[in-house]
C-alpha cells in the first residue's frame, strides 16, 4: 500500500513538473538564457576522450550562445538516470547524455518528461533491450567511427607494407573497451582500410572488458606485442592509455582514440577523431535556434564529424598522398567503410 | 575445442606466468593488508578506497617531483591516512566495520575526482614520463634462467619488494611475539588486554598497515603498470584482494595462491585476441576457477574468533 502511495505521489510530482515546464516555457519576447545540461557517464570529464569533448564543445556553445550549462559526473551506472531527472526536472531546455552506455536511461527519463529536449551521444533512448523508443524529444548524436578507423588503418596498414613499423611482421593490433558498436565501429573501419593496404596483414582483436583500468589494456597490449603485433590502435577511454604507454615500453607504434592523444605517450604516431565537441556543439545550436530535431545525427568523415590527426610521426609524402586519396573517396562516397568487423 | 588448444598452448609461454605473477603482487598487498588488519580483529574493507587513494597521490607526486620512490611513499602515507580513518572510526568510536569500510571506499572514489577537478581542471591528470615510473627489474644472472628468469626475475620492483613483504608477514604473523598479540588480539581481546597487551595500540597498528600495503599497491597499479590516474583505475581489485585473504583462510601464503589463481585468470583473459572463444566467457575464467578451488579443496574459511567486534575494554 505504502508503495502504490509513494508511486501516486511520484506521478504527481512528474505532473507538476511538467506542467511548470510548460508555464515556464510561455515566457514572452525577452531573449531567454538557455539551459543546457551534461551528463557524464562513468568515464568523467577527464578522460581525455568523448566526455572531455563533449565538455569543449558544451563550453564553445556557451561562449557563443552565452547558455548556462550545468555538467553532472556519473559514478556509476545507476546513477544515469537520477542525473537525467535532476537536469531535466529543473526545466532545462536540453539534457545532453554523453555514451552509448546512457541509452537506457535517457529512453526512461525522455519518456516520464516529454517537453524536455533530450541529446545523446553514441545512441538512442530505447528500453531495457535497446529497442530504441523514437521518443519525439529524443535526438541522437550517432557517429561513423569507421570513418576515423579506416583513416588511422591506411596509416597502419601503409606502414607494414613498406616496412616502415618496428617489427614488420604484418601483424597489427586493436584493443577494444567493450564490444559495443561505437568500439566495434572503429575496429572495422581499421581492419578493413590496414587490409586494403596490406593485403598480407593480421588484424589482432582483442576485448579489455573495461573502460576505466590502464592494466587491463596494457595486459592486452602486450599479449598482442608477443604475437608479434607492432601499431597499437586503442578504442578503450581511459583503460586504452594502457595500451599505449605498453606500446611505447615494448618499443612499437600506437594509434590513439576519439581525441587527439599524442600527448599521451611518444609510441602514439596517429589518433583516430570522434569529434563529439562538434556534434555536442551542434545539438546545443540547434535548440538555440529552434531547430531541435528528433531522430538521428550523423556525423562522419563528410561532414567533418570524425577524422584523424598525425602525431608523433613525420608522414612521408607518399602515406600523405595515399591518405588525402582515400579521405576524398569516403566523402564521395566511393569506398564505404563498413560498421561490422569483417572476418578475416 | 580450438579455444581450450588456444589457452593449453598458453600455459606454456613464460609471458603467461610472467603477466600472472605481476597481476597477483597487485592483489596480494591488500591481501596481507586486510589479513593483518582483520587477525588483529578489524574487519577491513576499505582496501579499495586506500588503493585509490594511493593511486592518486603517487601520480600526483610523482608528476610533481619526478621521483617515483618519493611517490611510492607519498601513495603508501596517502593509504595509511585513509586506514586511520577506518581505525579511529571502528576502534575508538565502535561503529560497525563494515559501513566505515563502505564509506571509504565510497569517499575514495569521490575524492579522488574531485581532487583532479581541483588540481588539474577538467583535462586529464597527466603521463608520467618513463624515467619516472617505478623501474623494472632483471636481476642480473638469474633472469636468464630459461623460462624461470622471465617469470621471476624480469618484473617491476614493486613484485620483489611484495614477495619479500609476503614471507616478512607470515613470519611475523606465525613466528614472533608480535604476530602471537596480533592474533591474541583478534581472537580473544578480553584475555590478551588481561595479559597486558594494548589492545589498541595492536589494532591500530594493525589497520594502518593495511593502509600502507594498500597505498604501495595503488603505486604499483598507478605509476608501475600505468603512467597515469584514471578515475576508479582500481576496478575492484581491493574487493577481489579481500576475497583472496577470505580463501587464503587469512593466511599470508593462502591469499598468495588465490591471487595466483585471479592472476592468472586475468592474464589468460589478456590474451583473448589470440584465443577463439568469445571473451565474454574468458572473463569469467576466474571466477570459475575460484569457486571450484573454493568449493572443492579450501573448505571452510573461519575468521578470527573477534573479527569485526569493537573491544569494550573491561567488557566480559
Amino acid at each position: 500500500m505504502a508503495y502504490k502511495r509513494f508511486k501516486f505521489l511520484g506521478v504527481a510530482a512528474v505532473v507538476l513538473m511538467v506542467a511548470m515546464a510548460c508555464g515556464g516555457s510561455n515566457n514572452p519576447g525577452t531573449s531567454k538564457q538557455y539551459k543546457i545540461g551534461l551528463v557524464t557517464d562513468i568515464g568523467g570529464l577527464n578522460d581525455k576522450s568523448f566526455n572531455h569533448l563533449a565538455y569543449v564543445g558544451l563550453e564553445k556553445a556557451k561562449t557563443d550562445f552565452g547558455i548556462k550549462d550545468d555538467v553532472t559526473e556519473s559514478k556509476s551506472g545507476n546513477d544515469y538516470v537520477n542525473n537525467l531527472t535532476g537536469f531535466a526536472s529543473k526545466n532545462y531546455d536540453l539534457v545532453i547524455g554523453v555514451g552509448f552506455l546512457m541509452q537506457e536511461a535517457v529512453g526512461t527519463v525522455s519518456g516520464q518528461f516529454p517537453n524536455i529536449h533530450f541529446a545523446i551521444i553514441d545512441g538512442a533512448g530505447t528500453d531495457a533491450n535497446g529497442n530504441d523508443l523514437k521518443h519525439t524529444n529524443v535526438e541522437s548524436l550517432f557517429f561513423k567511427e569507421q570513418d576515423a578507423g579506416a583513416m588511422v588503418g591506411v596509416i597502419a596498414g601503409w606502414m607494414e607494407k613498406n616496412g616502415k613499423a618496428k617489427k614488420n611482421k604484418h601483424v597489427i593490433g586493436a584493443v577494444g573497451g567493450i564490444s559495443i558498436p561505437p568500439v566495434n565501429h572503429y575496429i572495422a573501419g581499421y581492419k578493413w582500410a590496414a587490409t586494403m593496404e596490406d593485403p598480407s596483414i593480421k588484424v589482432l582483436v582483442g576485448y579489455s572488458n573495461d573502460f576505466t583500468d590502464p592494466a587491463k589494456c596494457k595486459g592486452q597490449a602486450t599479449s598482442m606485442i608477443n604475437s608479434n603485433a607492432d601499431i597499437l590502435f586503442q578504442v578503450a577511454g581511459g583503460c586504452g592509455l594502457g595500451v599505449l604507454q605498453g606500446a611505447g615500453q615494448a618499443g612499437v607504434y600506437s594509434i590513439g582514440v576519439d581525441a587527439d592523444q599524442k600527448d599521451a605517450d611518444p609510441s602514439v604516431i596517429a589518433s583516430a577523431l570522434k569529434k563529439v565537441d562538434v556534434a555536442t556543439y551542434t545539438a546545443i545550436k540547434n535548440v538555440v535556434n529552434g531547430q531541435f530535431q528528433a531522430g538521428a545525427l550523423t556525423f562522419s568523415i563528410a561532414n567533418d564529424g570524425a577524422g584523424y590527426a598525425v602525431d608523433n610521426l613525420t608522414v612521408p609524402a607518399e602515406l600523405q598522398t595515399e591518405l588525402k586519396t582515400f579521405q576524398d573517396k569516403i566523402k564521395a562516397g566511393t569506398l564505404t567503410p563498413p560498421a561490422d568487423i569483417p572476418t578475416p | 575445442m580450438s579455444a581450450i588448444g588456444d589457452i593449453l598452448h598458453l600455459l606454456i609461454t613464460a609471458n603467461l606466468w610472467q603477466a600472472t605473477l605481476a597481476a597477483a603482487i597487485l592483489l596480494l598487498l591488500p591481501a596481507l593488508g586486510g589479513t593483518i588488519s582483520e587477525r588483529s580483529g578489524v574487519v577491513n574493507i576499505a582496501m579499495e578506497g586506500m588503493m585509490l587513494t594511493g593511486a592518486f597521490f603517487g601520480v600526483a607526486a610523482d608528476l610533481a617531483w619526478h621521483n617515483p620512490w618519493l611517490a611510492t611513499g607519498v601513495a603508501m602515507l596517502a593509504g595509511a591516512l585513509m586506514a586511520m580513518v577506518h581505525a579511529v572510526v571502528s576502534i575508538q568510536f565502535r561503529a560497525d566495520q563494515i559501513v566505515s569500510g563502505i564509506a571509504i571506499n565510497i569517499f575514495a572514489a569521490g575524492l579522488t575526482v574531485f581532487l583532479i577537478n581541483r588540481i588539474y581542471g577538467l583535462q586529464d591528470v597527466g603521463h608520467v614520463d618513463q624515467s619516472a615510473l617505478l623501474p623494472n627489474i632483471n636481476v642480473p644472472g638469474l633472469d636468464q634462467i630459461p623460462f624461470l628468469g622471465k617469470v621471476f626475475f624480469q618484473q617491476n620492483v614493486i613484485v620483489y619488494v611484495a614477495l619479500v613483504l609476503l614471507v616478512l608477514t607470515h613470519l611475523v604473523l606465525f613466528r614472533t611475539r608480535l604476530g602471537l598479540r596480533i592474533r591474541a588480539v583478534g581472537e580473544h581481546p578480553q584475555a590478551a588486554d588481561t595479559a597486558g597487551i594494548n589492545v589498541f595500540a595492536i589494532r591500530y597498528g594493525a589497520v594502518v598497515t593495511s593502509g600502507l600495503l594498500s597505498g604501495l599497491s595503488g603505486a604499483f597499479l598507478a605509476i608501475g603498470i600505468s603512467n597515469t590516474f584514471v578515475p576508479n583505475m582500481t576496478d575492484g581489485r581491493g574487493y577481489i584482494a579481500l576475497a583472496a585473504m577470505i580463501f587464503g583462510k587469512w593466511t599470508p601464503f593462502g591469499a598468495f595462491v588465490a591471487c595466483l589463481i585471479f592472476g592468472l585468470g586475468q592474464a589468460i583473459y589478456d590474451n583473448n585476441s589470440i584465443i577463439h572463444i568469445s571473451p565474454y566467457l574468458l572473463s569469467m575464467l576466474p571466477y570459475l576457477l575460484t569457486l571450484i578451488v573454493l568449493a572443492g579443496l579450501v573448505g571452510r574459511s573461519i575468521p578470527p574468533a573477534a573479527d569485526g567486534l569493537p573491544y569494550v575494554p573491561g567488557s566480559e
